[in-house]
């Protein structure tokens, strides 16, 4: 369903954001994508997305190669897709029902359908009740239901979720995962870009690792070992040795323009241990 | 387009939710209208009375002071004998000061009726007006005849026409000048819903909105700015021509001017046309910037 081939992105500044990058992802697969800020997650989101475009190599989705895709198709691709955003993303002046409904009128839905359909999604979130409520009257983890519902109301082959979990209450970013995971088992591809590793582990499923632009761990989904528990779980974490704050770790809130800067360069007193 | 009606209305909310740059841009596209509309107007005012002096061959020539009537009237016999000379008609001085007077008023000519400055005069017709010059030429060189004041009415018309078209050119550049003015309003204000709606745009393209579907309520916006400054000018220059009309008919009504009910269906419809073509274009201008970007560059993340 999406397949990179050698792909490398340097940006106009030098960043090298991701270098001779080589994967596959099967349609109805289920993976999270885990790195530090500035490892290129983000830069993997926009390519797949085709916000951006390769310096070299090639990426296909659906069979269709990107470096082919005309301009006035990119509108089409995305249509496959929904995007999860960490911050919502959600327009405060509308309710719940408009904002998802706002997804579907984009690419020119009847009202007939968007009345039909709106409900429905916002049932499978759980939010049924909240329809006329605004963005605004709602808890983090609800508003990213939301957004999860605008994602999924055009019934896109593949979920796309940017740090889902980033402003969400800790325990309630658990059920996010899970309802992402329902939507999986539903036949929808998803990719989960996230920091938590403590929930990465909890779901078991495919966790391929990008730093500094390369993907250094790519452990499949397995039904009892789950993520940590083989041999790329060594660079899942770091050990800070002192007060330093773990800002360049990126379990900070948002990191997007990471991919603008500099790479970030690990200090002398973090060190990478194995679990 | 599925979901035209949709977009139709974001326009127009468009336009009520940026309502203060919204004014402005009404503001002087309407200027730019009511100028474009005055300067249309004058020179069509302009032809019809050229028109309305070309049909008349009348010549007026004055008699030089100290002649009596009846040697004007032997001056009148030598003008008749002029090659193309069809008549020549005495207007005795009397009769124009009569005239003037009905024409201007009683009171101002009650203190000079015993002074009458007034010449005799005749007022030839030509066979032909192509020759024109040749035949005032001949005329001058008769005795009695005051050479400086033969008054033609076609003199008097070439005046018009140069003023309307000297009128023209400076119209021609006001109305330039403020239809780069209006783009450029326009434009700003299509921006400005723009960057009030980047959210929106930045989550229309990630949805999948093409570009035509995501340009289209600001095309809207900017042709329902066009449409209400049509409107509004039409009206404006119903005032501005009714009420110049009012001041130079009260002051001499030798002319009539073209009533303002028989051209405003084309005024309406040249002022929308045009207006709705410089708010899309205004609006097209602006709409590029944004579709070239892709994600959180609209946002300006």
């Amino acid at each position: 369903m999406i397949d990179f081939v050698n792909v490398s992105k340097i940006y106009p500044n030098g960043t090298h954001a991701l270098e001779n990058v080589s994967l596959s992802i099967d349609k109805g697969e289920f993976v999270f994508i885990v790195g530090a800020s500035g490892a290129g997650k983000s830069t993997f989101l926009k390519l797949i997305m085709h916000e951006e475009t390769p310096t070299s190599g090639e990426i296909i989705i659906n069979g269709n190669k990107l470096s082919k895709l005309k301009r006035r198709d990119i509108p089409y691709l995305r249509r496959h897709m929904g995007i999860v955003f960490q911050d919502f993303r959600l327009i405060e002046k509308m309710t719940v029902f408009d904002n998802v409904a706002f997804a579907m009128r984009a690419v020119g839905e009847s009202g007939a359908t968007i009345k039909k359909r709106v409900p429905y999604v916002l049932s499978l979130v759980g939010l049924q009740d909240k329809m006329k409520n605004k963005p605004s009257e709602l808890s983090g983890g609800e508003q990213q239901r939301v957004s999860l519902a605008r994602a999924l109301v055009n019934n896109p082959e593949i979920i796309v979720a940017d740090e889902p979990t980033g402003n969400v209450d800790p325990e309630l970013s658990h059920e996010i995962i899970e309802l992402l995971n329902e939507i999986n088992s539903m036949g929808t591809t998803v990719l989960v870009v996230t920091h938590e590793h403590e929930l990465v582990r909890e779901f078991h499923q495919r966790v391929i690792t990008i730093d500094r632009g390369k993907v250094i761990a790519d452990n499949q989904k397995s039904g009892s070992a789950g993520y940590g528990d083989d041999v790329y779980s060594e660079y899942d974490d770091y050990e800070i040795t002192d007060d330093e704050p773990a800002d360049n770790y990126g379990g900070d809130a948002y990191d997007d323009d990471d991919d603008y800067g500099e790479l970030p360069q690990y200090p002398d007193n973090v060190v990478i241990v194995p679990d | 387009m599925k979901g035209f009606g949709y977009l139709i209305k974001e326009g127009f909310k468009n336009v009520w939710s940026n309502r203060i740059m919204s004014i402005a841009s009404v503001c002087v596209l309407i200027s730019c209208l009511v100028l474009t509309g005055s300067a249309a107007l004058f020179s069509m005012n302009v032809s019809k009375l050229v028109d309305e002096v070309g049909e008349s061959n009348e010549t007026v020539v004055y008699i030089k002071d100290g002649y009596s009537q009846l040697e004007a009237v032997y001056v009148g016999k030598e003008i008749e004998k002029v090659d193309n000379v069809q008549s020549a008609t005495f207007f005795s001085k009397e009769e124009a000061f009569e005239q003037y007077r009905d024409t201007l008023g009683d009171s101002l000519f009650a203190r000079i009726e015993d002074r009458n400055p007034l010449p005799d005069s005749f007022i030839i017709v030509m066979d032909d007006l192509s020759k024109y010059e040749e035949t005032v030429a001949e005329i001058q060189k008769i005795e009695g005849v005051d050479p400086d004041t033969i008054l033609n009415r076609k003199d008097f018309a070439d005046k018009m026409t140069r003023i309307s078209n000297l009128v023209s050119v400076i119209s021609i550049a006001v109305v330039a000048a403020l239809l780069i003015i209006s783009l450029f309003i326009i434009a700003n204000t299509i921006r400005a819903t723009m960057y009030s709606r980047r959210f929106e745009i930045s989550i229309m393209k990630s949805v999948g909105a093409t570009n035509a579907f995501v340009r289209m309520p600001f095309l809207v916006e900017g042709m329902v700015l066009g449409l209400i400054s049509a409107v509004i000018s039409t009206g404006l220059l119903a005032l501005v021509y009714n009420g110049i009309g009012l001041v130079i008919e009260n002051a001499q009504s030798i002319f009539d001017f073209i009533p303002y009910t028989s051209v405003l269906p084309y005024v309406l419809a040249a002022f929308i046309v045009f207006g709705i073509f410089v708010g899309f274009c205004g609006s097209f201008m602006s709409i590029r910037k944004y579709l070239k970007m892709e994600g959180n560059e609209i946002l300006g993340w």
